[in-house]
């Protein structure tokens, strides 16, 4: 415990310390009843958000360009968290998990290449991550193919899956084989990086939280591909990730095969099932599942402090207030109701007092 | 050497009948550097000649058929020198024809090897997927011939089986391992034709690489591998017959095809050089400067080639309003001889000099060997680097230069081997004709003072030509001018006396005083005074000076107290001459306590020789380079630095022997 307190002190403290600054009830509260897009603006630069916010303040700026923006308190706190750490397995988990916004970055720039497209027309959708990755970029940018820019990629960080999926990108001509390779791929590095903590407290943690995050990422993309992609369950099943907790691959392919959301429902495990049994629309699940899983993480802040799931875990929680916030102003700009906003979102508020519900 | 060589500007016009046979003299004298029409008056009124881009495309189509005939023909060697400069307008027609005859000659056995060439690659890569097979011991037209079974061979990533298995739950399937090959599961996937689809879209989505078997292949792998590969090695037979006939195609027209690409590429050129042209209505005008030499026959020829039409003037540089106010300059051709040639790289890494200014190559060459040999001076390792050099100077065409710099390096070495008596760090094998440096440090000190004495000295002496030359006269009396010099020299021959003879005498103090102090004073106060002058000149009213006398004064002294300072420094700096020689020495030394240590223990067998040997190889090596580098900077900062401003514009010739080779990378637009 002493050995632990002295490894993880500092990074438990600097973990807490930016989970303070998160959105409070208040926030959401303001947040939401804001009666249109920039009004919620000018609430949101009031927040910890508000450093994304300074150099619009003459006009309000695209949603399409704050979107990635809005995503650079998260990646500070990556950076902050990763210097936070000592040890270099420990800083590869997080690392690790970083790694999915260079994926989606590489996917803006396999569109780029794909689809003959300068840097400049996709710059907006690109997550600001040149201060962690350590890919190189302006390589990967002045490439002027799909397999020429793979070619530049370390086999070891996305290259060889990449490479595994060509075939089928030139068979299929699109780009949805890359895609999934690259999702694959950063799961595939956060499972190395979390086996090589070795046995331990530690391992225990972040296994089980990566395990879970991965059953709802699996529930909701058989959901995804089932519905609205209308893929056959044999093509579904091979597009879900690995090494789920509670979810085998076997359930998996059960509900590929379910015939409709009560189907669906019943076929899965308990705890989840428990969950979403008052649901009866698609579209309510994700919602449902992602309270879920918040509830889960913020658990992992009530327990032994001093190990590295905390860092994960505020991390995806970040994540995914970041994920509200953008389906949020999405809504505004829509001019969504209140009631019509509030369904789409994972914050739970009683009507005009800020307590939460979980 | 020395002096740039003269140059006159030339004027030409010419009808635009004759452009072509202009331009194609010109491109024999070679030696013409073109004034851009758009830097002159001309240019600003937009009387810009117009490249002939039909023309142009012509010559850019035909440059592609002949480096295609030379990569098919695998001919490469030297460029060949063309000294009969083509007219661009009649060469091309030429030029296609002798193409279209090679290409005539040579297509069919080019198109058979490039077929062959296809068809052993088919069977590689057949040959490659069969042997991922070859565990499967199973006929391959059995396969086919299935009638209610599909197949299909392929590679999945490992990770993606155990789901590839679970997704085909559905259906009636067999999954079978064959291979593993870097991370990736060679797999036979089988399924009744009725599900074939469900097969293929579960595959496609578990990132399936398939490998595509031809229906006409029959028996097992191992048999078929065995049939293809016979298949194989008499296509590498054919092939090998083919590359016979290519290499004497080859060897026939290989030196041809050189030659007519150069000329192909000269008249690109001379059809590009149109840029730089003028046009008014039907008339060219160029402009631009020649060797003086070279004006003569330059007239002649144009007037009997545009039968007397074209107008030629010429006007000397001392004539030319702009270039007496500096606005334009002169360009700069060097004029030294061979051996010294090589020397101009270093000179314009340095700076270009201008038209006016001490050419000083030459003094370069001449310092640099002597300061090299002095601390790199071993027979051995001269000879060594004499032959690097060699080598670099016979097999590599693009650093010739720097061969000849190593071999003359190398001799340099030489000659002071022979001074100190030294042959691979030897001093028992030769006599010294001069004398050990590490016997004699104090002396080798003294003398490296003293060759640094004569070389700022000669700086001086330059700089002083420059000053004249260029009409600085008031810099005469300036810390860098006559005063400084004059003052570096008195104190020079004191320190020269000091060493030789004593102390000086009282007469000998009082004057170095008195012509010290004068040459002090004037050194401080030229600049004052040149400033109050200019004041009175412009008759301007208000304080006499823009920022104080005072300041003025204070200026000045730390100028001239710097510059001072900076002549004693130099001075001192050559004394690493000394300490570089003793350093090569000492190297030497260490190598061979190394190895007597060595042949202590395992006696004078192939250790020790195995030591002596790196351990010179490292000498040369990194003495090389430090001295190099050392010498460089003696000549770049304590020498140059004396006399050389630079800012000058380097001689651009139309094309010289090298010019189509520097301009081949932009073969077409």
């Amino acid at each position: 415990m002493f050995l632990a307190a002295a490894k993880y002190g500092y990074l438990n403290a600097k973990v807490r310390s930016l989970r303070s600054r998160k959105l409070t009830e208040e926030d959401h509260h303001f947040l939401l009843a804001a009666k249109d897009l920039p009004a919620c603006l000018s609430y949101l630069a009031t927040t910890s958000y508000s450093s994304c916010l300074p150099e619009f303040e003459q006009e309000i700026p695209e949603l399409r360009v704050l979107e990635r923006q809005l995503a650079r308190p998260l990646l500070t706190h990556y950076a902050k968290v990763i210097r936070s750490l000592r040890g270099a397995k420990e800083r590869a988990v997080i690392l690790a998990l970083f790694r999915r916004f260079e994926a989606e970055n590489l996917k803006i720039l396999l569109r780029a290449l794909f689809a003959n497209l300068n840097r400049e027309t996709l710059s907006h959708l690109l997550y600001p991550i040149a201060h962690i990755s350590t890919l190189q970029w302006e390589t990967l940018w002045a490439c002027t193919s799909v397999d020429k820019c793979i070619k530049h990629l370390p086999p070891d960080i996305f290259g060889r899956p990449l490479q595994n999926a060509l075939p089928q990108f030139e068979a299929q001509g699109r780009l949805f084989p890359l895609e999934m390779a690259l999702d694959f791929s950063c799961f595939h590095l956060l499972w190395q990086a979390i086996y090589a903590l070795g046995k331990g407290f530690n391992r225990t943690v972040t296994k089980n939280l990566l395990a879970l995050y991965i059953d709802i990422f699996n529930i909701l993309w058989v959901i995804r591909l089932k519905i609205e992609y209308q893929l056959p369950p044999e093509e579904i099943v091979n597009y879900t990730i690995p090494e789920g907790n509670m979810i085998s691959l076997a359930c998996l392919n059960r509900l590929a095969r379910a015939q409709d959301i009560t189907e669906f429902i019943h076929l899965l495990p308990h705890s989840f099932r428990k969950e979403l049994s008052v649901i009866n629309d698609w579209g309510n699940i994700d919602r449902c599942l992602e309270v879920y899983f918040l509830q889960s993480l913020s658990r992992i802040f009530s327990g032994q402090p001093f190990h590295i799931g905390i860092a994960m875990a505020y991390l995806l929680e970040k994540e995914i207030e970041l994920s509200n916030l953008i389906t949020l102003l999405q809504a505004k700009a829509h001019n969504f109701t209140i009631e019509k906003s509030r369904a789409r979102l994972s914050w739970q508020l009683t009507e005009n007092t800020y307590v939460p519900t979980s | 050497m020395f002096r740039p060589v003269k140059l006159t500007r030339v004027t030409i016009q010419t009808p635009e009948d004759h452009i072509s046979e202009v331009m194609a003299i010109m491109g024999d004298l070679r030696l013409m550097h073109l004034i851009r029409v758009e830097d002159t008056p001309l240019g600003h009124m937009g009387y810009i000649a117009h490249v002939n881009t039909e023309l142009l495309g012509r010559y850019d189509a035909l440059l592609i058929r002949f480096n295609k005939l030379l990569e098919a023909l695998q001919v490469s060697s030297h460029p060949p020198v063309i000294h009969q400069t083509p007219r661009p307008d009649k060469v091309i027609f030429r030029l296609e024809e002798e193409c279209a005859t090679i290409e005539k000659k040579s297509i069919e056995t080019l198109e058979q090897k490039q077929n062959l060439q296809n068809i052993l690659g088919e069977h590689q890569a057949l040959i490659a997927r069969l042997r991922l097979l070859e565990p499967l011991e199973i006929d391959i037209d059995r396969l086919f011939a299935l009638r209610y079974t599909t197949f299909q061979t392929g590679l999945i990533p490992e990770e993606n089986f155990q789901r590839l298995q679970t997704s085909l739950d559905g259906i009636q399937h067999s999954l079978i391992p064959i291979n593993n090959k870097e991370g990736r599961i060679v797999l036979l996937a089988m399924a009744l034709k009725e599900d074939e689809a469900i097969l293929l879209r579960a595959l496609k989505s578990a990132f399936w690489d398939p490998l595509e078997l031809n229906t006409e292949l029959q028996g097992t792998v191992t048999s078929i591998l065995e049939k293809i590969g016979a298949e194989e090695q008499e296509a590498k037979k054919g092939l090998a017959d083919l590359e016979t006939t290519c290499k004497e195609l080859a060897l026939q027209f290989g030196e041809k095809l050189l030659f007519l690409r150069e000329e192909l590429l000269l008249a690109r050129q001379l059809l590009l050089a149109q840029e730089k042209f003028g046009q008014i209505d039907h008339m060219y005008l160029l402009s631009g400067w020649l060797p003086k030499a070279l004006f003569k026959d330059l007239k002649q020829r144009i007037m009997a080639a545009c039968a007397g039409k074209a107008i030629i003037e010429q006007v000397d540089h001392e004539e030319i309003k702009e270039v007496r106010s500096g606005i334009l300059s002169i360009p700069i051709l060097f004029n030294n001889p061979a051996l010294i040639r090589p020397f101009e790289r270093l000179t314009t890494l340095y700076g270009t000099p201008t038209y006016e200014e001490v050419e000083p190559t030459g003094f370069l060459a001449i310092t640099f060997l002597l300061l090299f040999g002095m601390m790199f001076g071993d027979v051995g390792h001269g000879a060594v680097l004499c032959v690097l050099g060699y080598i670099i100077f016979k097999k590599m065409y693009r650093y010739i230069d720097y061969g000849i710099i190593l071999m003359e390096c190398g001799l340099s070495a030489i000659v002071f081997g022979i001074l100190y008596g030294s042959i691979f760090g030897l001093e028992d094998l030769i006599p010294a004709l001069w004398m050990h440096p590490m016997e004699n440090i104090n002396y080798f000190m003294a003398v490296t003072a003293a060759i640094g004495v004569a070389m700022i000295s000669t700086g001086l002496i330059l700089n002083l030509i420059n000053i004249l030359r260029q009409h600085r006269y008031k810099e005469l009396f300036s810390a860098s001018g006559l005063a400084g010099a004059l003052l570096y020299w008195l104190l020079a021959a004191l320190g020269v006396r000091y060493f030789l003879v004593g102390p000086p005498t009282a007469f000998e103090i009082a004057f170095a005083k008195v012509t010290g102090g004068i040459l002090f004073t004037l050194m401080i106060l030229q600049r004052p005074v040149r400033l109050l002058l200019a004041r009175r000149n412009q008759n301007k009213k208000g304080p006499l000076l823009i920022q104080g006398m005072a300041i003025t004064f204070l200026e000045s002294l730390i100028d001239v107290l710097d510059e001072l300072l900076r002549y004693f420094a130099n001075t001192v700096s050559f004394v690493r001459i000394a300490a570089f020689a003793l350093a090569h020495a000492g190297l030497f030394f260490a190598v061979f306590t190394l190895a007597d240590m060595i042949q202590h223990t395992h006696g004078q067998g192939f250790f020790y020789w195995l030591t002596l040997f790196v351990g010179n190889v490292i000498i040369i090596g990194l003495e090389g380079l430090v001295v190099s580098i050392q010498t460089i900077r003696l000549e770049y900062y304590e020498f140059f630095s004396k006399f050389f401003r630079g800012g000058g514009k380097p001689f651009q010739p139309l094309f010289d022997e090298k010019g189509t080779k520097e301009n081949s990378s932009h073969q077409t637009r």
